[in-house]
């Protein structure tokens, strides 16, 4: 076993001095991400590492494998599961300084980055070519594309343009013992290809758990030019859900639908007090986006719709309005608290996913969970996929508030796996998911566990995820 | 964790979910991209201290006067933590149980309280600045406690001018005209010293609107020392400078610098318990303090003389005015009041230019880089003249466009308003 100052040492040498972070008060702030488990544990790297280029990284993993010190590749750390978070010690990598944008390829609609590039650096860059990288999480100026692959994110537009999966055309990925290897074809840029087992879509959502992931070769869009978003509000959640069903049947795919529950309203008009959402037992936000035509139609038959069961029907076009409604419900995530004074909000049992028809079922639930424990839950999230976010609302210096916490997250999973939904519909399992990974997939935990061992047959990268160590 | 500075260490960190937003919004971690120096990670720190967990030490202190106080993260923080001020509070704690750093202790307690020492400071700065390595410093053992990088910090610096505004502006000037109101100007110090001319413009444009003003002798406003932990010493200017502004019956106190009217409004009332006197009257003065550009604004009304000033003007808000006070039309309003000016917004015109008082000398590499992007927005807004109300950014950015080479005149707006009359000057 390396000694932890020879460590520090080596990789001094290994990438020079100022790409190692080494003090026990700067590791600190690797200690955690968004996830609230994380906090209440004090899991420090050994040591933090800032790699700028792939050799750099071949050089970290060569050094790991040699000597069986365990590497968690972190982005921005704005996780909510602890994946970024070293539980066995070791080596972190900081990779959300190595930003670049390798090629924007116009003509063939795509682009190829590095890890670090944050998601909104990215879209904006790309928005002055006409191009957008769809998915979008509620985290999208803060997370990395590498972080986003690694759990596969997506978010508010996932209805109509899925998760961050559906985009990525190749990786390179450093493997365990330090060799490159290049998923999606050496030197391809097929906007298609099924060429091979789907190495790339393994890669997706493997939470750091199979390699570093160095490059990203993403498929990209034309930007929508226009949209427009209906506020709807509904006395009942039951009409929400059958609004969203009915809007499907008609054949429109809006490019979200997202919805706050009565707590949730009162959270975005605490926010945003010009919101001044009315009080309602949900609040639907539809996304329309596209050509002019289709989102003045297809934002006309929606806005029919609704009305047929909805208390407040509001069409917004103008873009200050539009930004004011939709910032309401992007940021409600962090804003929760604020239903509570001397509260917060914390990040556990946050994401499961529940079948469609059974959403109204579940927020119920939900509700039920939260009284029984004795917390307030606000609940927003993205209805049009079934994926919920749930909020427990705690003042966490009081213990009994954050062991009532503990079980309401736990009931929240066990919930989702009764009503045939998943525990996680796009941030991931990290440590702080784990233990539900054998109720929810049986055999294929196993099978995971085989792939893994095969790839990483040291157990080097990111242990302590996804599955419970043995 | 006791301070003075009013703040409750345990109910304000709780709130935060540890959602990196602020990594976003955060100019000195845009620049280094790592955790330690990201709100967050500053947070987490200070969270540590009050949980007991680790001691006051100066890699920590260096840690959290990393930061510019600049309120990006803080107003954009959906969960409404208030990082800045934290970060005021905890300096203010470390500043009772750490050793100080002497240079600071020296320029903050011992120079700004003299406002003649502050000057024999700013003369030194400027000898060493001339002479590169100057044998004072080295012989008063000063430069043993100067950063290494302060000696390029020096050279933002400006020339101390030679006819400080204290003494060319008499105590009482009369308004043009009939009396509207009767204002203090609260002289800053760094326009007194490096930019008196500002003051000049501003006694003068204010008359020009109908005040009677009065400059009183008051003192530095505080802010250094606030940024610096030195409460204690603030403590004493504050109530110093209450008493004077509040006995002087003045219907407003304006100013021109932005960190002097943040100070007097925002922080005075920190510095005291609620229902104490020394608090009543930090609300009381709060309610009449005012950036010039608002007063001239929302009060007098903006009345330009004759002379055209025909020139492309760009604006750069200062933080502590935009995020900390909320002014930032009526900067913009009064200079496209000023006949002649074409006036022409900047890209990223709110964010901070690296300077925050004395952390581009004290920090000059970080500083300078947080001062290369606003330079290049300023480049790119193709104005000759940026106009801003502060003078400390106009420090930093007259030094950025001069180390760019970019021809560009950084000025108040005040002095662009100043030039549509026959300017006085008092002699
Ligand atoms: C307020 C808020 C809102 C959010 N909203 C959404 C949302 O709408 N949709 C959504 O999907 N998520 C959301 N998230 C969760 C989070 O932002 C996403 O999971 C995001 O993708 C994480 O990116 P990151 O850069 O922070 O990665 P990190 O948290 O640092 O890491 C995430 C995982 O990826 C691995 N990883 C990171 N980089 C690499 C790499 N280069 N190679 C291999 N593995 C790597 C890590 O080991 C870890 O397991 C939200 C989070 C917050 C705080
Ligand atoms: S300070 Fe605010 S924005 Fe930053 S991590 Fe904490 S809650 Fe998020
Ligand atoms: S006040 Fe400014 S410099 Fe300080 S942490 Fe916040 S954003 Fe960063």
């Amino acid at each position: 076993m390396i000694e932890k100052s020879q460590l520090v040492k080596d990789m001094q040498a290994l990438l020079g001095p100022e790409k190692v972070i080494s003090s026990k008060l700067e590791r600190y702030t690797y200690t955690y991400d968004s996830s609230f488990l994380s906090q209440l544990n004090e899991y420090y790297p050994d040591v933090v590492v800032c790699p700028m280029n792939t050799e750099d990284v071949q050089k970290i993993m060569r050094y790991a494998y040699k000597n069986d010190i365990p590497v968690t590749p972190r982005g921005a750390g704005s996780g909510q599961t602890g994946g970024s978070v070293a539980v066995k010690g070791g080596i972190v990598l900081d990779l959300s300084g190595w930003t670049d944008i390798v090629e924007i390829d116009e003509s063939n609609m795509q682009v190829v980055v590095r890890p670090g590039i944050v998601h909104a650096d990215l879209n904006v860059v790309l928005s002055s070519y006409g191009l957008f990288f769809p998915p979008d999480p509620g985290s999208s100026k803060m997370a990395t594309i590498g972080g986003m692959v690694g759990n596969n994110a997506s978010g508010l537009r996932a209805v109509k343009f899925g998760n961050t999966g559906q985009y990525v055309l190749g990786l390179e990925v450093v493997l365990p013992d330090g060799e490159v290897m290049k998923t999606g074809g050496l030197h391809s840029r097929a906007l298609k290809s099924v060429s091979g087992i789907n190495l790339t879509s393994l890669y997706v959502g493997s939470e750091g758990t199979l390699g570093v992931i160095t490059q990203i070769r993403l498929k990209v869009l034309p930007k929508p030019p226009v949209r427009g978003i209906l506020l709807t509000l509904f006395s009942s959640l039951d009409d929400a859900a059958a609004t969203v069903l009915e809007v499907f049947k008609n054949g429109i795919i809006p490019s979200g639908i997202e919805i706050l529950d009565d707590s949730g309203i009162k959270a975005a008009n605490k926010f945003q007090p010009d919101l001044k959402l009315p009080e309602a037992e949900a609040a639907l936000f539809f996304e329309i986006n596209g050509s002019k035509a289709a989102v003045d139609f297809e934002g006309q038959q929606v806005k029919e719709i609704a009305e047929k069961r909805a208390s407040v029907v509001e069409w917004a076009t103008d873009p200050q309005r539009m930004g004011k409604l939709w910032q309401g419900r992007a940021v409600i995530g962090a804003a929760s608290a604020r239903v509570k004074a001397g509260a917060t909000r914390i990040f556990c049992g946050e994401d499961v996913c529940f079948p469609m028809a059974k959403v109204p079922e579940a927020l119920r639930r939900i509700k039920e969970i939260g009284a029984k424990h004795n917390t307030l839950v606000v609940i927003y999230g993205h209805i049009g996929d079934g994926n919920m976010h749930t909020a427990p609302i705690i003042d966490p210096l009081k213990p009994e508030e954050v062991e009532a916490a503990h079980r309401v997250a736990d009931d929240i999973h066990q919930l989702a796996l009764e009503l045939e939904g998943s525990t996680t519909g796009e941030h991931g399992v990290g440590f702080t998911r784990s233990q539900y990974m054998v109720a929810e997939h049986g055999k294929a935990l196993e099978i995971m566990r085989i792939i893994k061992d095969a790839i990483d047959p040291k157990g080097i990268m990111n242990p302590g995820k996804i599955w419970v160590e043995r | 964790m006791k301070t003075t500075y009013q703040i409750n260490f345990a109910e304000e960190l709780k709130k935060c979910v540890r959602c990196g937003e602020c990594r976003a919004n955060c100019p000195i971690f845009s620049e280094s991209k790592r955790e330690p120096d990201s709100p967050r990670g500053r947070l987490a720190l200070v969270k540590l201290l009050q949980d007991g967990k680790i001691q006051a030490s100066a890699e920590l202190s260096e840690k959290l006067y990393g930061c510019l106080l600049c309120k990006t993260c803080a107003v954009n923080c959906p969960s409404g933590v208030i990082t800045d001020e934290i970060m005021v509070g905890v300096r203010d704690y470390l500043d009772d149980v750490l050793d100080r750093n002497i240079i600071k202790k020296l320029v903050l307690r011992g120079f700004l309280t003299r406002p003649a020492l502050l000057q024999a400071s700013f003369s030194l700065v400027k000898l060493y600045q001339k002479t590169g390595l100057n044998d004072v410093l080295t012989r008063s053992k000063l430069i043993e406690h100067l950063p290494e990088t302060m000696s390029a910090g020096a050279k933002i610096l400006p020339d101390v001018s030679k006819r400080l505004a204290r003494g060319r502006i008499p105590e009482v000037v009369k308004p043009y005209g009939e009396k509207r109101f009767r204002v203090a100007y609260f002289l800053g110090c760094a326009t007194n010293l490096i930019y008196p001319d500002v003051a000049v413009s501003g006694v003068d444009v204010l008359a020009r609107h109908g005040c009677e003003v009065i400059t009183p002798a008051v003192q530095c406003c505080g802010m250094p020392h606030l940024a610096y932990g030195d409460t204690d010493t603030m403590v004493q200017m504050a109530k110093n400078n209450m008493k004077v502004l509040l006995s002087a019956q003045v219907d407003a106190v304006v100013t021109d610098c932005s960190s002097c009217s943040a100070t007097l409004a925002e922080s005075y009332q920190k510095l005291f318990e609620p229902g104490t006197v020394e608090y009543n009257q930090a609300k009381e003065l709060s309610s009449k303090v005012y950036d010039l550009s608002k007063f001239l604004v929302e009060k007098t009304g903006i009345q330009p003389g004759p002379n055209p000033v025909n020139v492309t003007v760009t604006y750069h808000d200062p933080c502590h005015l935009k995020r900390g006070q909320n002014v930032f039309k009526q900067p913009r309003e009064l200079l496209k009041a000023i006949p002649g000016v074409d006036f022409k917004e900047m890209k990223e015109a709110d964010r901070c230019c690296g300077s925050a008082g004395s952390f581009s000398i004290m920090h000059h590499d970080l500083s300078m880089k947080v001062l290369e992007r606003k330079i290049s927005n300023i480049a790119a807004s193709k104005a000759a003249v940026v106009a801003t109300s502060c003078p400390t950014c106009t420090m930093q950015l007259s030094y950025g466009l001069k180390s760019h080479g970019i021809a560009g005149q950084v000025v108040h707006p005040v002095q662009l308003l100043a030039k549509t009359y026959k300017i006085v000057d008092y002699p």
